[in-house]
């Protein structure tokens, strides 16, 4: 029961004081707001504009490459002759152009590696990834479609060389084959739709402003622990009768309760003003709420024991919030990131806290979807806390 | 004043790392009484008030207070004593009423007991028309009223009062003083630690006095005096002696000792103001210009000084406590 009223007292404090909430809630908000408006523009809402490079004047392969693409809602491929696809990427005008090499179909066919070149825009970074992507996808597709145009050479008559219309008639019948594949593998073209039409910017940056900036409110609130000490509170409740259990543990569930609102009020809040749909599953969300609060609570109370004053709190905790923020993908799509990163992301509360909001944003998960994320967050925060608790306590 | 101990404080030692803080500290205090412990900062004071107060385990020795143990019965102690700290020990941004509110929560009071123990206690420091302040607005000496109003939420059997005056005001300081002997008066037990001389005088029946972590003296003010020896001091600011030499004044009638500090010369003697004429005579006629001189009778600064060879006067904060109590 003390241990409610530290953290009532705790949360008192808290809300009496304006700069704390001018950070917890109104920066984060109007940073979504400003990044978000400012991205809108190169998320994906509009469509990537690419080309496919002709090799020589009314390249067929190119034309059929650059029509197949176009298929795709998110698309807009033209074929282009190099030097002004080029221009094109230069001048921002495409995100991307697609360099098909020759002998491209004859490698198909025989099953051997060619190579596919991507100019891409660097301005561009969220398009041109996504039309990267997209040409890794349909080399899979083409490399399918190679194998069984290749079994259909080989139940024909092998010994006959193949005339020129019956190689067309292949390399059609291996394009009907992608083309089929596009339409065939409905997951698949959902999940480009969703990673194109869903990835508007405030979507993105929501979740992950959300988790970065939860992570510094709690700072100030773990810091709380220094500051009493500095002032001589802690030491006066120490005179009283509380134990120093429930010292740590009002002021662990007033962090927590503190972290709760913030998040919350941060989904009501991007909903209302940026549209940013959370999900359709209300407890998912609630969930993955308070799984965050639970986890950024136990982030930042280790930092707030690892330290000896407030002061020391305020440094290591900016510079590993941040760096963590940039590593876990609160700053920056992680997926674009070389492999090293994206493992190293694996390691950061931020990386989990975003996948788990990312699952319930794109691809409206539920709870059965955001399960690893909830674990992986609450074996943490077990760890997190069993470790301040044990160090706080000592002190 | 009744002789019940309701602190017991036997051999406590305790130790940072090398560092010996409080060195085999003997003491007991009976209910109802005002115990001072005197000191210069550093001396250990607050540490012993930390170890009764159950915030350091003590290093060896025992301490008992209200008749339990602090170390095995903490908790049952800590129920029974108020600390007022020597810092302003309060939530800033909070009211009055919420700080004291929330301490009495601590202490395990609530409903309309709380409440009427609150309302009360704002009355009692004085503070009833500004309780609904934050604390941030209050004056240095309104602060102080309320972290000692703290400290009686619950009733507690034994106040300690940790150097509850420092930096504040004369008036406030006074104020202070005036509601500990109140509190005193309605049967509190108060410890209460100094480095004020007149304080102590001011408030205690009995006074240790600490130095370098041990009580080196403890007895009410005559008790201390007396044992020392009834003395007078003398006191002489002089000048000009780097040009010339200091007569010798130990040869004069009743003169038990003399201590050259500088410019400032203390005489210990039998009576002060027979011997005044003859230590004028004697600093004039060597050509030695005095300042200033001073007969005091025997009080807690010459005991300090008799027993550390140290004025406590030293202390930048007490000089200027001179006259304001």
């Amino acid at each position: 029961m003390k241990a409610l009223h530290v953290a009532t007292k705790d949360l008192a404090i808290r809300f009496r004081d304006r700069n704390a909430l001018i950070v917890a809630l109104l920066l984060p908000l109007v940073l979504i707001g400003i990044i978000g408006f400012a991205f809108s523009s190169d998320s994906g809402i509009s469509a990537v504009r690419l080309a496919v490079v002709e090799r020589e004047d009314g390249d067929l392969l190119a034309a059929m490459a650059a029509g197949m693409l176009s298929r795709i809602d998110v698309f807009e491929a033209a074929a282009l002759p190099e030097e002004e696809a080029r221009d094109a990427v230069s001048r921002g005008d495409i995100s991307a152009a697609v360099l098909l090499p020759d002998g491209l179909l004859d490698a198909m066919m025989e099953g051997e590696p060619a190579e596919i070149r991507v100019l891409k825009d660097p301005a561009s970074t969220v398009k041109a990834g996504i039309a990267e992507a997209l040409v890794q996808r349909t080399a899979t597709y083409a490399s399918a479609g190679s194998v069984r145009s290749r079994s259909v050479i080989e139940s024909i008559d092998t010994e006959q060389p193949l005339t020129d219309a019956e190689q067309f008639e292949l390399a059609a019948y291996m394009f009907r084959h992608m083309a089929e594949s596009w339409d065939q593998q409905l997951i698949a073209i959902e999940d480009v739709d969703q990673e194109t039409r869903g990835i508007d910017a405030h979507s993105y940056f929501a979740p992950s402003f959300a988790v970065v900036f939860l992570l510094f409110t709690l700072l100030g609130s773990a810091k709380t622990i220094h500051e009493e000490r500095e002032a001589g509170t802690y030491s006066r409740l120490l005179t009283t009768p509380l134990s120093r259990v429930s010292l740590i543990g009002g002021k662990l569930v007033g962090s927590f309760v503190l972290a709760a609102l913030q998040l919350g009020i941060l989904v009501i809040m991007t909903r209302v003003l940026f549209g940013v749909n959370w999900g359709s599953d209300p407890l998912a969300v609630l969930v993955m709420v308070l799984v965050t609060a639970l986890g950024a609570t136990s982030v930042a109370i280790v930092i707030a024991a690892v330290s000896r004053t407030a002061r020391q709190t305020d440094q290591i905790g900016t510079t590993f919030i941040l760096v963590m923020s940039l590593v876990g993908g609160s700053m920056w799509p992680v997926e674009q990131a070389p492999g090293v990163v994206q493992r190293l992301a694996r390691f950061t509360f931020n990386y989990w806290a975003h996948s788990g909001f990312k699952d319930l944003i794109f691809r409206d998960a539920g709870l059965s979807g955001i399960w690893p994320e909830v674990a992986i967050i609450l074996g943490l925060s077990t760890v997190l806390f069993a470790l301040s608790v044990g160090l706080l306590s000592r002190r | 004043m009744e002789n019940r101990p309701i602190i017991e404080v036997d051999g406590l030692v305790k130790d940072y790392g090398r560092v010996r803080a409080v060195d085999h500290v003997t003491f007991a205090v009976g209910t109802g009484e005002v115990f001072g412990l005197l000191g210069p900062n550093g001396a250990g004071k607050t540490t012993i008030i930390s170890t009764l107060s159950c915030l350091v385990p003590p290093s060896a020795g025992s301490v008992r207070v209200c008749g339990l143990d602090v170390v095995s019965d903490s908790m049952e102690v800590r129920s029974r004593i108020g600390v007022v700290p020597q810092e302003i020990a309060l939530y800033q941004s909070l009211s009055a009423r919420e700080n004291l509110m929330f301490w009495g929560r601590m202490y395990g009071l609530s409903g309309t007991a709380l409440t009427r123990r609150v309302d009360e206690l704002v009355e009692v420091v004085g503070l009833s028309e500004r309780a609904e302040h934050r604390i941030d607005t209050y004056s240095g000496g309104m602060k102080r009223r309320i972290n000692i109003a703290v400290g009686l939420l619950h009733n507690p059997q034994v106040l300690f009062l940790d150097e509850p005056t420092v930096g504040i005001d004369p008036q406030t300081r006074r104020s202070l003083l005036e509601l500990a002997l109140e509190l005193n008066a309605r049967g509190l037990t108060i410890l209460y630690t100094t480095h004020y001389l007149e304080e102590a005088e001011f408030l205690c029946d009995r006074i240790g006095i600490v130095d370098g972590g041990k009580l080196i003296a403890i007895g009410t003010q005559s008790e201390l005096v007396a044992q020392i020896g009834a003395t007078d001091t003398i006191a002489v600011e002089v000048e000009g002696l780097e040009e010339r030499s200091l007569p010798s004044l130990d040869d004069l009638p009743d003169v038990l000792e003399t201590v050259v500090d500088g410019g400032d010369i203390r005489i210990n003697a039998k009576s002060g103001s027979s011997l005044l004429p003859s230590v004028v005579g004697r600093l004039t006629d060597a050509g030695v210009t005095i300042r200033s001189i001073d007969v005091s009778a025997p009080n807690l600064e010459s005991v300090f000084l008799h027993l550390t060879g140290r004025s406590l006067r030293s202390e930048p904060e007490a000089a200027e406590q001179d006259g304001e109590l």
